[in-house]
């Protein structure tokens, strides 16, 4: 019978602790996702403004070089633009929003940075596309410091939560 | 569906989702025909044929009532850009600022707007207005029974000068004999041709790749001005031949005094209606005294673009071609 009530503890323990760690997770996730994002647009940039490479092989470089986890959305940009025919790039940034939200756990701020890259990319010449990555990075670091903050603040924070939780029911139970 | 029909249906995926879905519903007859299409913003959308402009309603229907013509908006002007541009116009700076930028297939897309000026001249095309899309058709063949007129008979080829009013079917006849006297099928075997495709009307290259067909034997200076290219030719390529379109540039006649006297070849182009018109033109005046040219061949539009109205020899006399 003590066995079994220790096996319940377990579980109960066991089951609080990884809802609380999944919790903290989402913050690490983001903040991963922030920085992945930011390396693939740091190719883009590159991509664009040092090798002039016309946009659609550019969208694939980046996902050829950047991270798995991210960059596959710079190739499902491209896939809709080029076979929708699209009248801007911005209406493709836009058919991929909901994969930023449901993948990379954004908040609402970091996908809208993150389409708004949509309405200027390709638009202009280097020296104006230079600047606007200029802008889109810097909103993007904001984000990960923000992303950053919070996750050394409430990954430990749901972590010890689920814990605690997981031990205060066993100790109510028993 | 015809060859025709297929190059248009691939040139109007170019363009702007609503303008496609309005062309497509053009007749499928003068798909076929149509040379241009013009889209300027807050005008109604022309295609032209046969040397005459139409208006295009919204339904595709072709017709000279501007009540019916569909207008033009900027986003129509903008969204074709984009996708004619790849959606790269920082891509394409040196051609936008050329005036032009070619696409898959070889059709040239001329761009109204306004010139930016930098430290290197004309940097760019800002505000774009208008754009004028000339579709390239290769008319294959038309040059066969030509290329026996144009070779002596120790096998040589004779320096050619194609005369024509604009729109005339020039640039097709030239590109035709560029493909024959390169592949060699009427002579024995085919000559080494430089093409200096200044306005990258004859290759259409695109990526590097010639969207036309121009011969096994052809090398290709693309988007270079007729009297630089003439001369890394002469030092670079190697050239039996060297063709160019449209010349009449003091500088062009230099360097083709230059090309001459390393002892190559010669075909090109120039506007007129005729041989005396040509003449008449200062700059062509040298090429005139020294009797370079052994053949000209005179364009007009009397049976269509194209048509062959004479082929005279180096005195101006008629050689006696007939066109069937």
């Amino acid at each position: 019978m003590n066995l079994l009530k220790l096996l319940f503890a377990l579980c109960i323990f066991g089951t609080s602790s990884i809802i609380g760690f999944s919790y903290g997770q989402v913050f690490t996730l983001r903040y991963e996702n922030l920085l992945y994002l930011e390396q693939c647009i740091k190719i883009l940039e590159t991509e664009i403004v040092f090798a002039t490479s016309p946009l659609p092989e550019a969208l694939s470089n980046v996902a050829r070089k950047g991270k798995a986890r991210v960059s596959f959305v710079f190739e499902e940009i491209k896939k809709d633009l080029i076979s929708n025919r699209r009248d801007s790039i911005y209406e493709s940034f836009l058919a991929i929003e909901k994969i930023l939200y449901e993948n990379f756990h954004f908040k609402k701020e970091d996908v809208e940075i993150f389409i708004s890259l949509g309405r200027v990319l390709g638009s202009s010449d280097r020296l104006d596309q230079a600047k606007i990555f200029r802008l889109i990075l810097n909103q993007i670091e904001g984000q990960i410091g923000e992303a950053k903050e919070e996750k050394n603040q409430n990954e430990k924070l749901y972590r010890s939560l689920g814990i605690i939780t997981g031990i205060g029911i066993v100790i109510l139970l028993l | 569906m015809k060859n025709e029909q297929i190059i248009f249906n691939n040139l109007i995926e170019n363009l702007n989702g609503e303008l496609r879905r309005i062309l497509s519903n053009i007749p499928v007859d003068y798909q076929g025909k149509i040379e241009e299409i013009r889209l300027r913003r807050g005008r109604p959308l022309m295609i032209s044929y046969d040397g005459k402009d139409y208006l295009v309603s919204k339904g595709g229907e072709i017709s000279s009532d501007m009540t019916k013509a569909f207008i033009l908006a900027d986003n129509h002007i903008q969204s074709s850009f984009q996708i004619i541009s790849n959606y790269s116009p920082y891509a394409y700076l040196e051609e936008i600022s050329r005036g032009y930028i070619t696409i898959r297939g070889g059709h040239r897309v001329g761009i109204g707007g306004r010139v930016i000026y930098g430290n290197r001249g004309i940097e760019n095309i800002g505000n774009i207005s208008s754009l004028n899309i000339r579709i390239a058709r290769e008319v294959l063949g038309v040059s066969n029974k030509l290329i026996p007129h144009l070779i002596d008979r120790t096998g040589y080829f004779i320096n050619t000068l194609i005369i024509s009013p604009p729109q005339c079917g020039k640039t097709t006849l030239l590109r035709d004999i560029i493909r024959n006297l390169s592949d060699g099928h009427y002579h024995k075997q085919g000559y080494k041709i430089s093409v200096i495709d200044e306005r990258s009307e004859l290759a259409g290259m695109y990526n590097g790749l010639a969207q036309n067909q121009i011969g096994i034997r052809t090398d290709v200076l693309d988007a270079c001005l007729k009297s630089d290219g003439i001369i890394m030719a002469i030092r670079s390529l190697s050239p039996d031949i060297i063709a160019v379109d449209e010349i009449g540039g003091e500088r062009d006649i230099d360097a083709i005094n230059e090309a001459l006297r390393a002892g190559i070849r010669l075909i090109a182009t120039i506007h007129g209606d005729d041989l005396r018109e040509v003449r008449g033109k200062p700059s062509m005046r040298a090429l005139f005294q020294d009797k370079i040219f052994g053949r000209y061949i005179i364009l007009d539009r009397s049976k269509g673009v194209g048509s062959i109205r004479d082929i005279l020899d180096g005195s101006g006399n008629s050689i006696g071609f007939k066109e069937v």
